[in-house]
């Protein structure tokens, strides 16, 4: 779980794509996921998807990710198929109406969610950040905000991880508990969570405050990053994929 | 007692952190596991209280394999304190936390019992139970985490770094009171410690790892007058010992400064008898 964050080194087409592509990318796929209303398009984003994290190399990691989704998409379903009524019934209270809806909405969740992913993992974080502010001039403190915020994510994880076993140890029976039981033993948990992730806040921003945070400007970073001929064919094929939506 | 019988042990993906690991405490023994940062202490912890299944081999408490029952079953047997007491504090007064520990697992003994425990505790450790346990500094939740263990009475204590952090008076006050156990109620203890001049006064017996191995166990202080292994393990032996083996010649088993004297004044007598 915790290495689902964590960045994948390489030196494949993706990972040198400029990071403001990469994001272009990202949204140009959700958007097209949330026009198009054909299911065979839906299919063939997720073709993309698959089809981007092997370019990047990361095929292990794309595979990961999109079983993961799979258990979210497998419940959603199941809901979709079982609630919608319109439609002629196929078997038993299942419509046909129903399996396409469903359909649908599991393939736009994971077709949405993947690329997101797949960016975080052949992007470094930090030039994410420098080119948030260099290219797209986003305030220097924001960018670093966004950055740190998903930094944190596995560490708050692993915390998360951590303590529930410390409270194990102390007789708390989450090795036994399961599903909404253990959620609610949970809960009372969030208390020391939250305060560690708080000191901790105030621990980052007062060592960025101390190494001269509030000196750094836009120009600041010295890696530069220009656009190249890749970059262009990435947003020819963006627009394409956005048009392809729109007329099919 | 406690037994671990070729153990090894590697977190996913990972190359193993602790291999074939084999040795066994007898109930009331006080061992310290030494080594370097990364040696693979805290996973051999994590393992002897269940926390982590090894990939091959037995854990053995009480005879019984551990992975038969669960973590939280056996806490009113095995107390661990971990190395970062900040995971395990989840309760916003010191009296609450103490009391957190003692209703999970003593819960049947009667709220009024655990109460007077809480407070007897409250009182070995000088705190007055209001204190907000997360504005303390880190030395004091160390205490706050070690109090809420050792209120439980459990029959195996398992100690990851107890003395890190805090002060010489603190870290004197704590060991003798888990000493104290040790001796009057005959708890095992096992604790990791970096601080070999706390093992050499209270642990009898050291298991040295490198590398995810046990490179030795033996008696404590005997086992700190291998220079060859201490190096290997890249640890430093207790001052007096240190220079003991380096002055040699009869000096070598003196341990303490008042045996260090001994020695000194021994050797002079036998100088001076020759002048007189
Ligand atoms: N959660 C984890 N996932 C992967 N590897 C780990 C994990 N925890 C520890 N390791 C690895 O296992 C090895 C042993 O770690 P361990 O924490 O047991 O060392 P240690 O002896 O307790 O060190 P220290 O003195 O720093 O506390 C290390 O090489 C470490 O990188
Ligand atoms: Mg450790």
């Amino acid at each position: 779980m915790n290495n689902l964050f964590q960045y994948v080194p390489g030196n494949s087409l993706i990972h040198r794509l400029n990071p403001i592509t990469k994001i272009f990318l990202t949204i140009i796929i959700c958007a097209a996921a949330f026009i198009t209303d054909r299911l065979l398009f839906l299919v063939g984003l997720l073709a993309v998807d698959m089809l981007i994290g092997i370019i990047a190399g990361v095929a292990d990691r794309t595979w990961n990710i999109f079983r993961g989704l799979l258990k979210i998409a497998v419940f959603l379903f199941l809901l979709q198929v079982l609630l919608t009524r319109k439609g002629t019934p196929v078997f038993w209270i299942i419509t046909d109406q129903g399996l396409l809806t469903a359909g649908k909405v599991v393939l736009r969740l994971v077709v949405v969610c993947m690329p997101l992913a797949l960016v975080l993992a052949v992007t470094r974080i930090s030039d994410l950040t420098n080119a948030l502010v260099q290219v797209l001039h986003v305030p220097y403190p924001y960018a670093f905000t966004l950055s740190t915020a998903i930094r944190f994510i596995p560490q708050f994880l692993e915390e998360m991880a951590e303590i529930m076993e410390a409270q194990t140890a102390r007789g708390v029976a989450f090795d036994k508990a399961k599903g909404l039981k253990k959620l609610s033993m949970m809960l009372p948990l969030c208390a020391p969570l939250l305060i560690s992730s708080v000191r901790r806040t105030d621990q980052t921003a007062a060592a960025a405050e101390v190494r001269g945070f509030h000196l750094r400007t836009r120009t600041s970073g010295y890696k530069r990053y220009p656009f190249s001929y890749v970059d262009l064919g990435t947003v020819v094929f963006c627009l394409l994929l956005l048009a392809g939506a729109i007329v099919l | 007692m406690i037994e671990m019988k070729h153990v090894s042990f590697a977190y996913k993906d990972h190359q193993p952190s602790v291999r074939d690991l084999s040795f066994r405490l007898e109930k009331g023994e006080f061992a310290a596991i030494l080594g370097a940062n990364g040696a693979g202490k805290t996973t051999t912890v994590r393992l002897l209280d269940g926390l982590l299944k090894p990939t091959s081999g037995q854990v053995l408490i009480d005879d019984a394999d551990a992975a038969t029952s669960q973590v939280s079953e056996r806490a009113r047997k095995v107390g661990f304190l971990f190395q970062n007491p900040d995971r395990q504090i989840c309760r916003n007064s010191v009296r609450e936390e103490i009391l957190f520990g003692l209703r999970t697992v003593c819960g049947g003994e009667g709220e009024e019992a655990l109460q007077a425990r809480t407070e007897e505790v409250l009182k070995e450790f000088s705190f007055t139970g209001e204190e907000e346990p997360f504005s303390l500094s880190r030395g004091q939740r160390q205490l706050v985490a070690l109090a809420s263990i050792l209120a439980v009475e459990p029959e195996i204590l398992i100690l990851d770094e107890p003395t890190t952090g805090l002060d010489y008076r603190e870290c004197c006050h704590i060991m003798n009171r888990i000493r104290r156990m040790n001796e009057e109620k005959q708890v095992t203890v096992i604790m990791v410690c970096h601080d070999m001049e706390v093992v050499l006064d209270y642990a009898h017996r050291a298991l040295i790892m490198a590398g995810g191995q046990l490179l030795a166990d033996g008696p404590v202080p005997g086992i700190f007058r291998d220079a060859e292994l201490l190096e290997k393990a890249s640890v430093l032996p207790p001052q007096m010992i240190g220079l003991g083996m380096r002055l040699g010649d009869g000096f070598e088993n003196a341990c303490t400064p008042e045996a260090m004297a001994e020695a000194v004044m021994a050797r002079r007598k036998k100088r001076s008898v020759p002048h007189e």
